[in-house]
């Protein structure tokens, strides 16, 4: 039993320490390319700007509206940071150093992360707001159209490494010595990343957010403490799918030349490091593109990403085969 | 700009051209044609603004006309050209116990906010007209702001200029009072 | 409703289409007066199906100030503090058509150096209000950056009209007959009278350099961006005809291709000594829109580099009497402003103040047609046709 709550509690510190990196990484990435002297300079050089957005958030009042459906507008926040926690918990950050090494790991997280949907979609109904109501709904379409590519991005990796298990893909990969991106899988890895930023709702898929034109999509009748939620779980999922998309393509914990009986020491560095890289390209796409607009976003979903990934599919399929 | 309002007084008699501004004054009942024939003929088919004035000796805001007029409702419209920037205004005078004209949405689609505007300001009924509500003034809004005669509260309350609110300096004060004292 | 499909004829089954309606009741969107991009209190009423737009009824009024029967019991000189206030991203630009109204009924003759004063500084208006926009439809259409880069420049721009008139926004910086003596240029006192403030001519260069580079930044990050492009690219087509009859005015009717530029035909300010282009676009969508913007930015700037350089010496104020009493007349005086044509029909009566004055502003007659151009469109694109159109809700309501 203590088990399960070490596991957990250490998931659920993971998750929040990676979100709260994140955010001072989209924080200080914005304001460097904004020019903004906020976050670049004031109070210890702009570090404690996260600390005092949380605290601003938690000081709020929670403002829940007479008209909604109170018990499912309370808790669809926690629902999607659940949801997102539970997904870092089959990301090794050594081969030993993983909460749960499922044998279906990628099953498993894709599977989780699709839950997340739910919550966002429950939100937004449950605000009895058209506007909350219309980024509801076009997140779920989102979230639908893109967990497809995510998959089938996905499942050229599990061709490649012949597992599912995350561990053994990452083994794979050292074992090739060049990870998947390199090794075929650099079509599936852009599907992906682009997949991964629909899911994670960032521009320039954030349309169920979409301020200019929803207001705040789905969040817009939250405050206080449960904003904070929401917002806070947006940087967990960014960070969990980077950290996926590092372990998937990117070698994960390995890095080559150094010495692989320490790797439980550096592992969590190194996997880090590669996520954070990712992250901050999320972060340079975030503050310099526009956002789509809804028809073009399916269309890039249905009629580019999907076919594309299915072409990927067989093209490693036969070199599979084939070699 | 003399070349071309020439071009119109041969059309239309009562043409005058006073500080740069063409003025043909016409009926109410040649509304509709005039600016048929206007943006027809003579290539104005920028529709620029229409409003009114109300014409009164008795106001009860601003000043008084100098001369005393007929009280009635004037329709000024101002067409232009794009091509080469000619500009003209329209006017026609109609009755203040039953003000009502024709309206120019069929002619210029633009005619229609303006002619919303003119509606609830002056109370000006635009016949033909296809949604003639109130554009700015919320629904329960009773009377007609722009007429001379709809007094302006905040000056009601609190005339101007008004008295000078600076307190007199302590000699000048002392000097109300007796000399003596 | 759906339709059985029939087992017997099955074999059509290759022309047959499947049409499965499914009953849907439109949804009655507000949209603002409290709203991210409705520039302030604009209110729409949006019949929508999904996404898309299939009516819209723009509300008014929230902003209704009633500047038409303020004019009325204030004099001339009062007025232009009022009119300051009606586009208040370029104030000074409102004090134009009207104090050249009131000098063409008063028929006074305005000195060239206060007439390239004006000048300099209507441009610089209409560069400080371009900026707003380039940043705002940035915004409009999801880009979070580009406003904090346009806001910057736009503080260049108004930092040397607060040098000159003493404030940002609300100048109120015209007299009938010329301008007010400029701000910070030492003491004064009725022989010596405040010109330019030091090094204006110095700073003035410098920033119109930094705007033209800012303009060219602008049309490389924000224009040469595909996303952008997509979204702008063949949306909230106006045709000439349409804009013509409906009086829209401005950039807005450039970039539908018409070639009309009050600038150019007028004299209520020296335009015709300088030289310069008039963009003018070629589809009328949203992306022409901005696209015609940015570069009248660039020509602005390069009038006031023109303009400084040409600067003629002289008094700033003709002679006027002390007490301005407008002779009886009526007049209408229209000026390019940077939301497009603007003026003032001032009927005076010989009085101290107006009989009546109509104000004709160019966002009113602009977003007229917003029900035309959105019957149909994607809600997204609701705001970045809103958007294109670059009104300020001051500008629309007076």
């Amino acid at each position: 039993m203590t088990d399960v709550l070490i596991k957990v509690g250490f998931l659920a510190l993971a998750a929040l320490n990676g979100a709260i990196i994140f955010t001072i990484m989209d924080v200080k990435g914005a304001s460097w390319m904004q020019r903004r002297p906020g976050p670049l300079h004031v109070g210890l050089r702009g570090f404690i700007f996260p600390v005092a957005e949380i605290l601003k958030f938690v000081q709020k009042e929670d403002i829940i509206p007479t008209e909604v459906d109170r018990p499912v507008f309370k808790w669809a926040p926690a629902y999607v940071m659940v949801s997102c926690v539970a997904l870092f918990a089959v990301v090794p950050m050594s081969p030993t150093l993983v909460v749960a090494d499922i044998e279906l790991g990628v099953f498993f997280a894709l599977a989780i992360s699709s839950l997340g949907t739910i919550g966002v979609l429950t939100a937004g109904w449950s605000s009895a707001n058209k506007y909350s109501l219309m980024g509801g709904l076009r997140a779920a379409g989102q979230l639908i159209a893109y967990e497809l590519p995510l998959i089938l991005a996905v499942v050229g990796v599990v061709i490649q490494a012949e597992t599912m298990s995350l561990v053994g893909i990452v083994e794979k990969q050292i074992e090739w010595g060049v990870p998947f991106v390199f090794g075929g899988q650099l079509i599936g890895f852009l599907i992906f990343m682009v997949a991964a930023t629909a899911e994670m709702m960032r521009v320039p898929f954030d349309m169920p957010i979409g301020e200019s034109e929803l207001t705040m999509g789905f969040m817009t009748e939250y405050s206080g403490i449960r904003f904070l939620i929401f917002y806070i779980s947006e940087y967990m999922n960014m960070f969990i799918l980077c950290a996926i998309a590092s372990t998937l393509f990117l070698g994960g914990y390995h890095v080559p030349l150094l010495p692989t009986e320490w790797v439980n020491f550096y592992g969590p560095v190194v996997l880090l490091t590669k996520t954070a890289i990712l992250g901050f390209i999320l972060v340079a796409i975030r503050w310099s593109q526009p956002r789509f607009r809804e028809d073009q976003l399916q269309n890039l979903a249905w009629k580019i990403l999907i076919p594309a990934s299915l072409v990927n599919i067989l093209v490693t399929a036969i070199m599979k085969v084939g070699f | 700009m003399e070349d071309f309002f020439n071009k119109i007084k041969e059309s239309f008699t009562n043409t005058t051209l006073e500080f740069e501004t063409i003025n043909i004054k016409v009926d109410s009942i040649d509304w509709i044609d005039t600016h048929k024939k206007l943006k027809d003929g003579f290539n104005l088919k920028f529709f620029s603004w229409l409003s009114a004035v109300d014409w009164d000796n008795d106001v009860s805001v601003g000043e008084a006309p100098k001369e005393s007029v007929s009280p009635n409702f004037e329709i000024i419209t101002c067409l232009s050209d794009l091509a080469n920037t000619n500009l003209i205004t329209v006017s026609t005078k109609i009755d203040k116990s039953d003000p009502k004209i024709e309206s120019l949405v069929e002619i210029y689609g633009g005619a229609n906010w303006h002619e919303r505007e003119a509606y609830e300001m002056f109370g000006i009924n635009f016949e033909n007209h296809p949604n003639l509500e109130k554009l700015y003034l919320p629904d329960g809004y009773e009377g007609n702001p722009m007429l001379k005669s709809f007094e302006l509260i905040s000056r009601e309350v609190k005339p101007w200029p008004g008295e000078v609110d600076v307190e007199g300096m302590p000699e000048e004060s002392g000097s109300d009072k007796s000399p003596d004292g | 409703m759906v339709n059985t499909l029939d087992p017997q004829n099955m074999n059509n089954f290759s022309e047959a289409s499947v049409s499965i309606e499914i009953e849907t009741e439109d949804m009655t969107l507000n949209i603002g007066p409290q709203h991210p991009s409705t520039h302030g209190v604009l209110r729409l009423v949006a019949k929508v199906d999904g996404e898309k737009v299939h009516d819209v009824k723009p509300v008014l009024g929230y902003m209704h100030r009633g500047y038409e029967k303020l004019a009325e019991v204030r004099s001339y000189p009062q007025i232009t503090t009022l009119v300051n206030r009606i586009d208040w991203v370029a104030g000074f630009s409102n004090e134009i058509p009207f104090i050249a109204g009131a000098e063409r009924l008063m028929e006074i003759e305005v000195p060239e150096r206060a007439k390239h004063i004006r000048l300099i500084l209507n441009e610089m208006a209409r560069i400080s209000s371009h900026f707003v926009f380039n940043g705002a439809y940035a915004l409009e259409v999801g880009a979070l950056t580009p406003i904090f880069y346009a806001m910057e420049d736009r503080e260049r721009v108004l930092d040397l009209i607060e040098s000159v008139t003493g404030g940002r926004f609300h100048p109120n910086f015209n007299r009938i007959g010329g301008v007010k003596p400029a701000a910070g240029a030492g003491p004064t006192s009725k022989k010596n009278i405040q010109d330019l403030p030091a090094g204006f001519y110095r700073d003035t260069k410098v920033a119109m350099e930094k705007v033209i580079k800012a303009a060219d930044q602008f049309q490389n990050l924000i224009g040469g961006n595909e996303v952008f492009k997509k979204r702008t690219k063949n949306v909230g087509i106006l045709t000439p005809e349409i804009a013509e009859a409906y009086g829209v005015s401005g950039p807005i009717l450039r970039a539908s291709g018409v070639k009309s530029d009050l600038r150019t035909h007028t004299d209520y300010l020296p335009y015709d000594q300088f030289d310069f282009e008039i963009p003018v676009g070629e589809n009328g969508d949203c992306y022409d829109r901005w696209d015609v913007r940015v570069k009248e930015m660039v020509e602005s700037a390069k009038i006031v580099l023109q303009a400084i350089d040409s600067m003629p010496s002289g008094p700033l104020q003709a002679k006027v009497p002390k007490v301005i009493k407008v002779p009886k007349g009526r007049t209408y005086v229209r000026a390019e402003n940077p939301k497009g044509e603007m003026g003032y029909y001032i009927i005076s009566d010989g009085g101290l103040g107006p009989y009546r004055l109509k104000v004709r502003t160019a966002s009113f007659s602009n977003i007229s047609i917003l029900p035309i151009m959105l019957e149909g469109a994607l809600l997204p694109d609701l705001i970045a046709i809103m958007g294109s159109l670059d009104f300020v809700l001051g500008d629309v309501d007076r």
